[in-house]
């Protein structure tokens, strides 16, 4: 259905949107994803883009959809990033890898809009069926004329009362660039050149810089401050207390001109603590979860305990905001995974209504779940507050690490019974884990199953979940708890199997449906592979992935790594083998040795150095074949870390210790 | 405070800043030249990295006092060059927010070795750490920027 979507700008400017964008007609009653698109006078093609780009490719997957949808290049589209408003844009929301599935469709639609009305303009020019005529490289043809192109076309198409134009999207068998596009990122010559804008790069000139000394130990709260000698730091203006949870996570800020004199003052507050868990240790975080398991009924033939880790996103760009708080209301400009959600806290926050917030979500560098949370903005809102000045807060990485809203600990205790070829016939799986604190609807235990448990395969069985009170904050994190569940059990199934003498590829095929998806990309990536010690399957966000892995087990070494996978459409095929090798690593790190622990109180780790992330020279070689599909789009973010996981720490395990944890061989806690 | 003279990207510029205020911090916020990121501030992580001297330094943990009158090229100092073209060919970048580090050290790297082995480029990129999980581009790309840089199109 399209409803009416003509607005004649003063420039002349065509604009279109996509169906049920009302707000800017005056009736915002719907949420439904959309974006614009524009042709300027001189034919420039302008897309908005609704979701903020953390590196999982949106800007170019829209730029992709709507080139193609306009008969032009990828890069004839010039690219704007929405401002969080979640009435004009729908969800922005960069979570659940709905991205592509939320999108194609809307920005599809309002790009063939855009096409079907200059077509019309052409053909009512010509006086010939618009049928006649097709638009082709920013140019509308027919045989019998000289071709148009866009910028000749804009003023008459604006004009059209697009109800009488019927929009058609191009069909698969035509498109030239969707899944088949061999361009490469949208912003990859500002990334390579420097250019591109990350939090700091965006903050307005002139804006005060502030660092926060953070609670010494989990939950402590500032009880005394004596900042004599950091307000005594050339340049530092202000010293601000912050009180969790409109002040984030609570703690001091120091203000100042510069980084340098921020940091400086930081370094010379004399600050007390109080409350908190002081003594707070992992060991026995993950002792706790482990008794807090069920007991065992019935008799199972073989039955294992996994314990996982807590992980910190650690995403390059460190956690950071800026925002102007000023008489007429409060901007805003972050790395944020949920600009529009992010105005909407804000406005409930400050009594303000949305009209007066503006929120500029820039490029993040990374996210990985946490950006979903708005912490470093409401300490941003605080010193800014204070100040009265645009104040950027920003994060260190001792900060990021230490101060993050980790990837819960877990437990997880899996028992089958067997065949009498050593199959299993019948399984179950506790898992004892915490809620994710920075979400309170997640302290539920049947949506912690559904985030989790994806268990593909016939065999049949139930996971029961057992919450434990988090010790700490808890949030997203890349693939969130099916990259626990499917661990436990990928690894109990790949043990299973050794013990039964059966092949690791063979065993699973036996397990699915022959006519599944899994099936499909298992055989795939089996077919490429050849024989691999490590293999996992999984099937989530509408998408299908097979891992096959083969490692040195003596070298702790990951040698050789095949991912197939059905995404249904792969929009842009290189950034689609970017998000799959990209999970790819993050499997290669947390299984090697990335974790995070706590020791009196504290997080341990503060670097790169300590939270043992994956270097290059740790990097196995990686293929990553598409599997062409008649599926709907599917998500794909998120997808191949679990699988990738077990299928590594299976392949390390080949021939030694059967796994019991994350990371592989080394203790957790 | 203190006047230091820095050569920057061919050009001298001064800057008046404490004699220990890390490099960084002077090329970002005194010379607004952003392309060295922020990662971690202790040289672990590599989003920095430019040359100094010639050589792939960290400027998170060099002092503006020990970079008087040093030769300092920041990705902002590069010309088409051929890593960055082979960046672009092989699209390496995910979130990009480490790649000017990973891009000038690699620079570094080629300037050594003109066709570096697959153990070279990883001991080079050792502490140049990618979150995203371009690693194997970044590996394929160094081996193209070579090729690009003999000559071979």
């Amino acid at each position: 259905m399209i409803t009416r979507r003509r607005l004649l700008g003063a420039t002349g400017a065509l604009v279109v949107a996509a169906p049920l964008v009302r707000s800017q007609l005056g009736y915002a009653d719907e949420l439904t994803p959309s974006v614009h698109v524009r042709i300027d006078g001189r034919g420039r093609i302008i897309a908005t883009v609704p979701k903020p780009d953390t590196g999982q490719g949106v800007r170019t997957m829209a730029a992709i959809l709507i080139a193609e949808e306009l008969a032009v290049e990828v890069a004839d589209v010039t690219l704007e990033q929405a401002p969080g408003d979640t009435a004009r844009f729908g969800p922005q929301t960069i979570q659940n890898s709905t991205s592509s599935r939320q999108l194609a469709q809307p920005l599809r639609t309002a790009a063939a809009t855009a096409r079907c009305l200059l077509v019309t303009a052409a053909a009512n020019r010509w006086g010939v069926p618009p049928g006649e005529c097709a638009a082709r490289a920013g140019r509308v043809e027919h045989p019998g004329h000289r071709a148009l192109p866009y910028r000749a076309l804009v003023a008459d198409a604006a004009k059209l009362d697009p109800a009488t134009v019927a929009v058609t999207l191009i069909p698969p068998e035509k498109w030239r660039l969707i899944g088949r596009t061999r361009a490469g990122r949208s912003d990859a010559r500002d990334i390579v050149t420097g250019r591109a804008k990350y939090g700091a790069e965006s903050a307005p000139p002139g804006a005060l810089i502030a660092v926060v000394a953070r609670p010494k130990w989990i939950g402590a709260q500032v009880d005394t401050v004596d900042d004599a000698a950091a307000l005594a730091v050339p340049g530092v203006v202000a010293v601000v207390r912050l009180v969790a949870p409109a002040g984030g996570q609570g703690g001091v800020a120091v203000v100042a001109r510069s980084t340098a004199a921020a940091l400086q003052g930081r370094a010379a507050l004399t600050v007390t603590w109080t409350g908190g868990t002081p003594a707070a240790d992992s060991r026995t975080w993950i002792a706790d979860l482990e008794a807090a398991l069920p007991p065992v009924t019935g008799k199972p033939d073989i039955q294992r305990i996994f314990r996982l880790p807590l992980l910190a996103h650690a995403a390059m760009e460190p956690m950071n905001a800026t925002a102007h708080v000023t008489d007429t209301g409060v901007t805003v400009w972050a790395p944020t995974q949920d600009p529009g959600g992010l105005r909407t806290i804000l406005s409930r926050q400050l009594a303000l209504p949305e009209s007066q917030i503006t929120v500029h979500p820039t490029l993040a560098g990374g996210g990985f779940g946490r950006r979903i949370e708005p912490d470093p903005v409401f300490e941003a809102l605080t010193c800014s507050r204070a100040v009265g000045a645009p104040v950027s807060v920003r994060w260190t990485r001792d900060d990021d690490t230490r101060h993050d809203s980790y990837r819960p600990m877990s437990v997880h205790r899996l028992g089958a019974t067997l065949d009498a070829s050593g199959l299993p016939v019948s399984r179950f799986h506790q898992v004892a884990t915490w809620p994710l604190t920075v979400v309170p609807i997640f302290n539920n235990p049947m949506l912690v199953k559904a985030s989790g448990d994806h268990f593909p395969y016939s065999v049949p069985g139930d996971v029961s979940v057992t919450l434990r009170l988090a010790p700490l904050r808890t949030g997203f994190w890349r693939a969130v708890y099916a990259g626990q569940f499917g661990y436990a059990e990928e690894c109990f199934l790949s043990e299973i199997a050794r013990r039964g003498g059966h092949d690791q590829v063979t065993a699973r095929r036996t397990l699915l449906p022959a006519d599944s998806r899994l099936r499909r990309v298992l055989d795939t990536a089996s077919d490429h592979h050849g024989y691999a010690d490590g293999a996992a399957c999984h099937l989530d966000y509408g998408s299908a992935i097979a891992v096959l892995v083969t490692a040195d087990p003596v070298a702790r070494k990951v040698i050789r790594v095949t991912a197939a996978v059905d995404v249904g459409v792969p929009v842009h095929p290189s950034g689609v083998i970017a998000q799959v090798e990209g999970g790819v690593l993050d499997a290669v790190s947390t299984v090697l040795g990335a974790q995070i622990t706590v020791r009196e109180g504290a997080v341990v780790q503060s670097s790169f150095r300590d939270y043992a992330w994956a270097r290059i020279g740790d990097c196995p070689e990686i293929t990553v074949i598409v599997v062409p599909s008649d599926a709907p789009i599917g998500g794909l973010g998120e997808l191949a870390y679990p699988p990738a996981a077990a299928a590594i720490a299976s392949a390390l395990a080949a021939g030694g210790d059967p796994v019991s944890g994350m990371p592989y061989g080394i203790g957790v806690g | 405070m203190s006047r230091y003279r820095l050569r920057v990207n061919g050009k001298r510029r001064t800057v008046d800043v404490p004699a220990d205020t890390p490099l960084l911090w002077a090329l970002r916020e005194e010379l607004g030249l952003t392309g060295p990121r922020y990662g971690c501030g202790v040289g672990a992580c590599g989003a920095c990295v430019s040359l100094i001297g010639g050589e792939a330094g960290r400027p998170c943990v060099v002092t503006v006092s020990e970079s008087d009158k040093t030769d300092i090229t920041t990705i902002e100092g590069l010309q088409d060059h051929p890593v960055q073209q082979a960046w672009l060919e092989l699209d390496v970048a995910q979130c990009g927010y480490c790649q000017p580090g990973q891009i000038m050290t690699t620079v570094a790297l080629l300037a050594r070795h003109h066709d570096p082995t697959d153990a070279q480029i990883d001991e080079a990129l050792r502490d140049n750490v990618c979150r995203c999980g371009t690693y194997p581009r970044i590996r394929a790309a160094v081996h193209r920027a070579a090729a690009l840089a003999r000559g071979r199109k």
